[in-house]
Protein backbone atom coordinates (compact mmCIF):
# COMPACT_ATOMS: atom_id res chain seq x y z
CA UNK A 1 0.00 0.00 0.00
CA UNK A 2 3.18 2.18 0.76
CA UNK A 3 4.07 1.82 -2.33
CA UNK A 4 1.42 2.85 -4.05
CA UNK A 5 0.97 5.96 -2.10
CA UNK A 6 4.67 7.02 -2.79
CA UNK A 7 4.48 5.68 -6.71
CA UNK A 8 1.13 8.20 -6.65
CA UNK A 9 3.30 10.83 -5.10
CA UNK A 10 5.80 10.87 -7.63
CA UNK A 11 3.88 10.68 -10.34
CA UNK A 12 3.74 13.66 -12.52
CA UNK A 13 0.43 14.77 -11.44
CA UNK A 14 -0.05 18.92 -10.89
CA UNK A 15 -0.71 22.36 -12.21
CA UNK A 16 3.09 23.24 -14.25
CA UNK A 17 4.68 25.52 -11.78
CA UNK A 18 7.83 27.80 -12.64
CA UNK A 19 9.70 28.79 -10.21
CA UNK A 20 12.19 30.74 -12.89
CA UNK A 21 11.65 32.54 -15.48
CA UNK A 22 11.09 31.64 -19.01
CA UNK A 23 13.27 32.62 -21.77
CA UNK A 24 11.07 34.51 -24.57
CA UNK A 25 13.89 35.54 -27.38
CA UNK A 26 17.21 36.97 -27.59
CA UNK A 27 17.68 40.76 -28.32
CA UNK A 28 20.86 42.33 -29.52
CA UNK A 29 22.43 39.30 -27.82
CA UNK A 30 20.36 39.79 -24.15
CA UNK A 31 18.16 37.06 -23.25
CA UNK A 32 14.73 38.39 -22.80
CA UNK A 33 12.38 36.88 -20.22
CA UNK A 34 8.85 36.73 -19.72
CA UNK A 35 9.18 38.56 -16.46
CA UNK A 36 11.54 41.53 -17.88
CA UNK A 37 8.47 42.01 -20.75
CA UNK A 38 6.07 42.26 -17.94
CA UNK A 39 8.22 45.01 -15.86
CA UNK A 40 8.72 46.64 -19.55
CA UNK A 41 5.01 47.10 -19.86
CA UNK A 42 4.05 47.77 -16.05
CA UNK A 43 6.09 50.43 -15.79
CA UNK A 44 5.23 52.02 -18.69
CA UNK A 45 1.76 51.92 -17.76
CA UNK A 46 2.59 53.32 -14.48
CA UNK A 47 4.63 56.10 -15.67
CA UNK A 48 1.77 57.18 -17.46
CA UNK A 49 -0.82 56.41 -14.70
CA UNK A 50 1.52 58.46 -12.53
CA UNK A 51 2.39 61.47 -14.78
CA UNK A 52 -1.84 61.72 -15.44
CA UNK A 53 -2.03 61.51 -11.61
CA UNK A 54 0.55 64.48 -11.20
CA UNK A 55 -1.18 66.45 -13.65
CA UNK A 56 -3.94 66.56 -12.60
CA UNK A 57 -3.77 67.23 -8.64
CA UNK A 58 -5.45 70.09 -7.35
CA UNK A 59 -5.13 71.53 -3.91
CA UNK A 60 -9.06 70.35 -3.35
CA UNK A 61 -8.84 66.63 -3.17
CA UNK A 62 -10.42 64.76 -6.52
CA UNK A 63 -11.95 61.50 -6.31
CA UNK A 64 -11.33 58.54 -8.18
CA UNK A 65 -7.28 57.15 -9.17
CA UNK A 66 -6.03 60.43 -7.68
CA UNK A 67 -7.45 60.06 -4.43
CA UNK A 68 -5.99 56.66 -4.27
CA UNK A 69 -2.58 57.65 -5.56
CA UNK A 70 -2.50 60.58 -2.87
CA UNK A 71 -2.95 58.09 -0.03
CA UNK A 72 -0.33 55.72 -1.04
CA UNK A 73 1.79 58.70 -1.26
CA UNK A 74 0.52 60.41 2.51
CA UNK A 75 1.28 56.44 3.40
CA UNK A 76 4.45 56.47 3.03
CA UNK A 77 5.31 59.72 3.81
CA UNK A 78 3.61 59.43 7.51
CA UNK A 79 5.76 55.89 7.37
CA UNK A 80 8.84 57.68 6.95
CA UNK A 81 8.07 60.39 9.37
CA UNK A 82 7.74 57.64 12.35
CA UNK A 83 10.40 56.31 11.56
CA UNK A 84 12.56 59.71 10.66
CA UNK A 85 11.01 62.37 13.79
CA UNK A 86 10.41 65.01 11.15
CA UNK A 87 8.07 65.42 8.31
CA UNK A 88 10.71 67.84 6.53
CA UNK A 89 12.95 64.79 6.29
CA UNK A 90 10.20 62.66 5.76
CA UNK A 91 9.54 65.04 2.44
CA UNK A 92 13.04 64.93 1.45
CA UNK A 93 13.16 61.24 1.36
CA UNK A 94 9.55 60.77 0.38
CA UNK A 95 10.32 60.29 -3.98
CA UNK A 96 12.11 57.40 -4.10
CA UNK A 97 10.11 55.19 -1.07
CA UNK A 98 6.96 56.19 -3.09
CA UNK A 99 8.16 55.03 -6.36
CA UNK A 100 9.28 51.74 -5.15
CA UNK A 101 6.10 51.54 -2.79
CA UNK A 102 3.81 52.18 -6.50
CA UNK A 103 6.32 49.85 -8.38
CA UNK A 104 6.01 47.15 -6.08
CA UNK A 105 2.49 47.15 -5.22
CA UNK A 106 2.09 47.88 -9.08
CA UNK A 107 3.81 45.34 -10.34
CA UNK A 108 2.12 42.35 -7.53
CA UNK A 109 -1.11 43.13 -8.29
CA UNK A 110 -1.26 43.02 -12.40
CA UNK A 111 0.76 39.93 -11.93
CA UNK A 112 -2.56 38.68 -10.66
CA UNK A 113 -4.46 39.76 -13.43
CA UNK A 114 -6.31 37.13 -15.73
CA UNK A 115 -3.95 36.27 -18.91
CA UNK A 116 -0.57 36.36 -16.77
CA UNK A 117 0.90 33.10 -16.26
CA UNK A 118 -0.10 30.08 -18.31
CA UNK A 119 -3.24 30.85 -19.87
CA UNK A 120 -0.93 32.77 -23.10
CA UNK A 121 2.05 30.71 -24.66
CA UNK A 122 4.93 31.28 -26.66
CA UNK A 123 7.10 28.25 -27.36
CA UNK A 124 5.95 26.41 -24.83
CA UNK A 125 6.85 29.42 -22.10
CA UNK A 126 4.53 31.93 -20.82
CA UNK A 127 4.28 35.24 -22.27
CA UNK A 128 3.27 37.37 -18.62
CA UNK A 129 4.93 36.44 -15.60
CA UNK A 130 4.38 38.91 -12.67
CA UNK A 131 7.98 40.88 -12.33
CA UNK A 132 8.09 40.56 -8.28
CA UNK A 133 7.65 36.83 -8.74
CA UNK A 134 11.32 36.01 -10.04
CA UNK A 135 14.27 36.50 -8.12
CA UNK A 136 16.28 38.55 -10.81
CA UNK A 137 13.61 41.11 -10.88
CA UNK A 138 13.39 41.23 -6.93
CA UNK A 139 16.74 41.06 -6.02
CA UNK A 140 17.12 44.11 -8.60
CA UNK A 141 14.48 46.02 -6.83
CA UNK A 142 16.54 45.66 -3.24
CA UNK A 143 20.06 46.16 -4.23
CA UNK A 144 19.17 49.69 -6.24
CA UNK A 145 17.01 49.92 -2.48
CA UNK A 146 19.96 49.32 -0.30
CA UNK A 147 22.46 51.09 -3.06
CA UNK A 148 20.29 54.40 -2.29
CA UNK A 149 20.44 54.26 0.94
CA UNK A 150 23.86 54.12 0.68
CA UNK A 151 23.79 56.95 -1.21
CA UNK A 152 21.35 59.11 1.82
CA UNK A 153 23.36 57.77 4.33
CA UNK A 154 26.59 59.21 2.93
CA UNK A 155 25.05 62.56 1.67
CA UNK A 156 23.57 62.80 5.28
CA UNK A 157 26.86 62.71 7.35
CA UNK A 158 29.64 62.39 4.86
CA UNK A 159 31.72 59.35 3.58
CA UNK A 160 34.22 59.17 6.85
CA UNK A 161 31.12 59.59 8.70
CA UNK A 162 29.29 57.37 7.67
CA UNK A 163 31.99 54.30 7.31
CA UNK A 164 33.25 55.04 11.44
CA UNK A 165 29.31 54.52 11.53
CA UNK A 166 30.08 50.67 10.80
CA UNK A 167 33.55 50.66 12.44
CA UNK A 168 32.60 52.61 15.65
CA UNK A 169 34.94 52.72 18.60
CA UNK A 170 38.02 53.23 19.27
CA UNK A 171 40.69 52.32 16.27
CA UNK A 172 43.04 50.22 17.87
CA UNK A 173 40.90 48.11 19.21
CA UNK A 174 40.60 44.92 16.78
CA UNK A 175 37.13 44.07 18.08
CA UNK A 176 36.08 47.07 15.84
CA UNK A 177 37.06 45.76 13.04
CA UNK A 178 35.52 42.53 13.53
CA UNK A 179 32.45 44.36 14.80
CA UNK A 180 32.54 46.46 11.52
CA UNK A 181 32.86 43.05 9.19
CA UNK A 182 29.78 41.84 10.77
CA UNK A 183 27.74 45.19 10.35
CA UNK A 184 29.01 45.46 6.46
CA UNK A 185 27.91 41.69 6.35
CA UNK A 186 24.66 42.29 7.88
CA UNK A 187 23.89 45.08 5.03
CA UNK A 188 24.48 42.07 2.26
CA UNK A 189 22.26 39.46 4.35
CA UNK A 190 19.62 42.46 4.11
CA UNK A 191 19.69 42.67 0.31
CA UNK A 192 18.75 38.91 0.13
CA UNK A 193 16.35 39.11 2.80
CA UNK A 194 14.35 41.58 1.25
CA UNK A 195 14.59 40.05 -2.54
CA UNK A 196 13.98 36.60 -1.28
CA UNK A 197 10.94 37.83 0.96
CA UNK A 198 9.21 40.17 -1.74
CA UNK A 199 10.06 36.79 -4.36
CA UNK A 200 8.72 34.04 -2.32
CA UNK A 201 5.64 35.66 -1.01
CA UNK A 202 4.68 36.04 -4.82
CA UNK A 203 5.77 33.53 -6.55
CA UNK A 204 4.39 31.47 -3.96
CA UNK A 205 1.05 32.92 -3.74
CA UNK A 206 1.13 31.91 -7.21
CA UNK A 207 1.92 28.21 -7.15
CA UNK A 208 -1.18 28.18 -4.35
CA UNK A 209 -3.68 30.08 -6.65
CA UNK A 210 -2.15 27.53 -8.98
CA UNK A 211 -2.73 24.26 -6.92
CA UNK A 212 -5.86 24.82 -6.10
CA UNK A 213 -7.84 25.92 -9.69
CA UNK A 214 -5.90 22.39 -10.33
CA UNK A 215 -7.85 20.96 -7.47
CA UNK A 216 -10.91 22.36 -7.84
CA UNK A 217 -11.29 20.78 -11.58
CA UNK A 218 -14.08 22.18 -13.02
CA UNK A 219 -15.21 24.36 -9.62
CA UNK A 220 -11.84 25.88 -10.15
CA UNK A 221 -13.17 29.46 -9.80
CA UNK A 222 -14.62 29.13 -6.67
CA UNK A 223 -11.75 27.17 -4.83
CA UNK A 224 -9.01 29.92 -6.41
CA UNK A 225 -11.34 33.06 -5.09
CA UNK A 226 -10.39 33.08 -1.80
CA UNK A 227 -6.85 32.64 -2.36
CA UNK A 228 -7.09 35.64 -5.20
CA UNK A 229 -8.10 37.77 -2.72
CA UNK A 230 -5.65 37.15 -0.11
CA UNK A 231 -3.41 37.06 -2.46
CA UNK A 232 -4.58 41.20 -3.50
CA UNK A 233 -4.11 41.57 0.45
CA UNK A 234 -0.26 39.67 0.79
CA UNK A 235 0.49 42.49 -2.90
CA UNK A 236 -0.04 45.68 -0.79
CA UNK A 237 1.54 44.17 2.27
CA UNK A 238 4.59 43.03 0.58
CA UNK A 239 4.96 46.04 -0.74
CA UNK A 240 4.55 48.09 2.56
CA UNK A 241 6.77 45.68 4.08
CA UNK A 242 9.55 46.07 1.74
CA UNK A 243 9.17 50.31 1.93
CA UNK A 244 8.96 50.10 5.84
CA UNK A 245 12.34 47.53 6.19
CA UNK A 246 14.00 50.00 3.77
CA UNK A 247 12.80 52.93 5.77
CA UNK A 248 14.15 51.33 8.63
CA UNK A 249 17.76 50.48 7.30
CA UNK A 250 17.74 54.22 6.03
CA UNK A 251 16.71 55.19 9.78
CA UNK A 252 19.48 53.32 11.50
CA UNK A 253 21.98 54.24 8.62
CA UNK A 254 21.44 58.01 9.13
CA UNK A 255 21.51 57.74 12.83
CA UNK A 256 24.25 57.90 15.23
CA UNK A 257 25.66 56.43 18.33
CA UNK A 258 25.75 59.81 19.67
CA UNK A 259 22.44 60.70 19.48
CA UNK A 260 21.25 57.62 20.47
CA UNK A 261 23.43 57.87 23.78
CA UNK A 262 21.32 61.52 23.90
CA UNK A 263 17.84 59.92 23.16
CA UNK A 264 18.71 57.21 25.55
CA UNK A 265 19.79 59.39 28.54
CA UNK A 266 16.44 61.18 28.28
CA UNK A 267 14.66 58.53 28.59
CA UNK A 268 16.11 57.54 31.69
CA UNK A 269 15.81 60.82 33.99
CA UNK A 270 11.83 61.08 32.50
CA UNK A 271 12.05 57.73 33.68
CA UNK A 272 13.33 58.84 36.72
CA UNK A 273 11.49 61.86 37.05
CA UNK A 274 7.92 59.44 37.17
CA UNK A 275 9.27 57.58 39.10
CA UNK A 276 9.75 60.12 42.07
CA UNK B 1 8.91 -3.89 8.36
CA UNK B 2 12.32 -4.34 6.39
CA UNK B 3 10.63 -4.94 3.70
CA UNK B 4 8.57 -1.40 3.90
CA UNK B 5 11.70 0.24 4.08
CA UNK B 6 13.21 -1.45 1.31
CA UNK B 7 10.36 -0.52 -0.81
CA UNK B 8 10.79 3.17 -0.14
CA UNK B 9 14.16 3.43 -1.57
CA UNK B 10 13.03 4.41 -4.95
CA UNK B 11 11.42 7.54 -3.64
CA UNK B 12 12.85 8.66 -0.76
CA UNK B 13 13.23 11.99 -2.05
CA UNK B 14 9.20 12.49 -1.82
CA UNK B 15 9.74 11.17 2.07
CA UNK B 16 12.37 13.81 2.43
CA UNK B 17 10.32 16.42 0.95
CA UNK B 18 7.67 15.70 3.77
CA UNK B 19 9.53 15.82 6.73
CA UNK B 20 11.28 19.26 5.44
CA UNK B 21 8.08 21.27 5.45
CA UNK B 22 6.70 19.96 7.92
CA UNK B 23 9.33 19.78 10.53
CA UNK B 24 10.50 22.95 9.16
CA UNK B 25 6.93 24.89 9.78
CA UNK B 26 7.32 24.26 13.01
CA UNK B 27 9.63 27.15 14.62
CA UNK B 28 7.94 29.96 12.18
CA UNK B 29 4.80 28.90 13.37
CA UNK B 30 6.02 28.93 17.22
CA UNK B 31 7.61 32.33 16.13
CA UNK B 32 4.75 33.87 14.46
CA UNK B 33 2.76 32.57 17.39
CA UNK B 34 4.82 34.26 20.13
CA UNK B 35 4.56 37.80 18.32
CA UNK B 36 0.71 37.42 18.36
CA UNK B 37 0.27 36.51 21.83
CA UNK B 38 2.96 39.37 22.69
CA UNK B 39 0.90 41.67 20.82
CA UNK B 40 -2.70 40.96 21.69
CA UNK B 41 -1.24 40.84 25.79
CA UNK B 42 0.26 44.45 24.84
CA UNK B 43 -3.28 45.28 23.74
CA UNK B 44 -4.73 43.89 26.51
CA UNK B 45 -2.39 45.95 29.17
CA UNK B 46 -2.62 48.90 27.24
CA UNK B 47 -4.96 49.86 24.09
CA UNK B 48 -3.32 52.11 22.69
CA UNK B 49 -0.38 49.78 21.52
CA UNK B 50 -3.00 48.65 19.14
CA UNK B 51 -1.00 51.67 16.79
CA UNK B 52 1.82 49.36 16.29
CA UNK B 53 0.03 46.92 14.34
CA UNK B 54 2.12 47.64 10.91
CA UNK B 55 5.38 47.14 12.96
CA UNK B 56 4.14 43.91 14.16
CA UNK B 57 3.38 42.82 10.04
CA UNK B 58 7.07 43.53 9.54
CA UNK B 59 8.37 41.23 12.08
CA UNK B 60 5.47 38.76 11.20
CA UNK B 61 7.57 39.19 7.71
CA UNK B 62 11.02 38.55 9.02
CA UNK B 63 9.92 35.21 10.62
CA UNK B 64 7.73 34.34 8.11
CA UNK B 65 10.53 34.34 5.57
CA UNK B 66 11.94 30.96 7.52
CA UNK B 67 8.63 29.30 6.55
CA UNK B 68 9.40 30.40 2.82
CA UNK B 69 12.48 29.64 2.19
CA UNK B 70 11.10 26.14 3.70
CA UNK B 71 8.59 25.98 0.88
CA UNK B 72 10.78 27.14 -1.63
CA UNK B 73 13.23 24.46 -0.71
CA UNK B 74 11.03 21.83 -2.41
CA UNK B 75 11.60 22.87 -5.16
CA UNK B 76 15.19 22.38 -5.15
CA UNK B 77 16.03 19.16 -3.43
Amino acid sequence: MIAGFTRFAAEEVGPPVHIAPGELFEFMGFTVTNSMLFAWLGSTILIILLAYVARRMTLRPKRGITQIVEIGTEFVTSVLEGSMGSRAKAIQYAPYFVTIFFFIAFSNIIGLLPGVGEALTYEGQPVFRAFTADLNGTLAAAVVSMAMIQYFAIKESGFIKHLRHYFAGKLWNPLTYVVGFYEVLNELIRVFSLALRLFLNVAIGEIIIAVFSYLGKFAAPLTAFPFLFLELGVALLQAYIFVMLSVTYLSLAISHGHDEDEALESTAEQMKANAV
Amino acid sequence: MFHVLAELTGNVEIVGKGIMLGAGMIGPGIGVGLIGNAFMNAVGRNPEAAKFLGQILVFVAIVELMALLVFASLFII
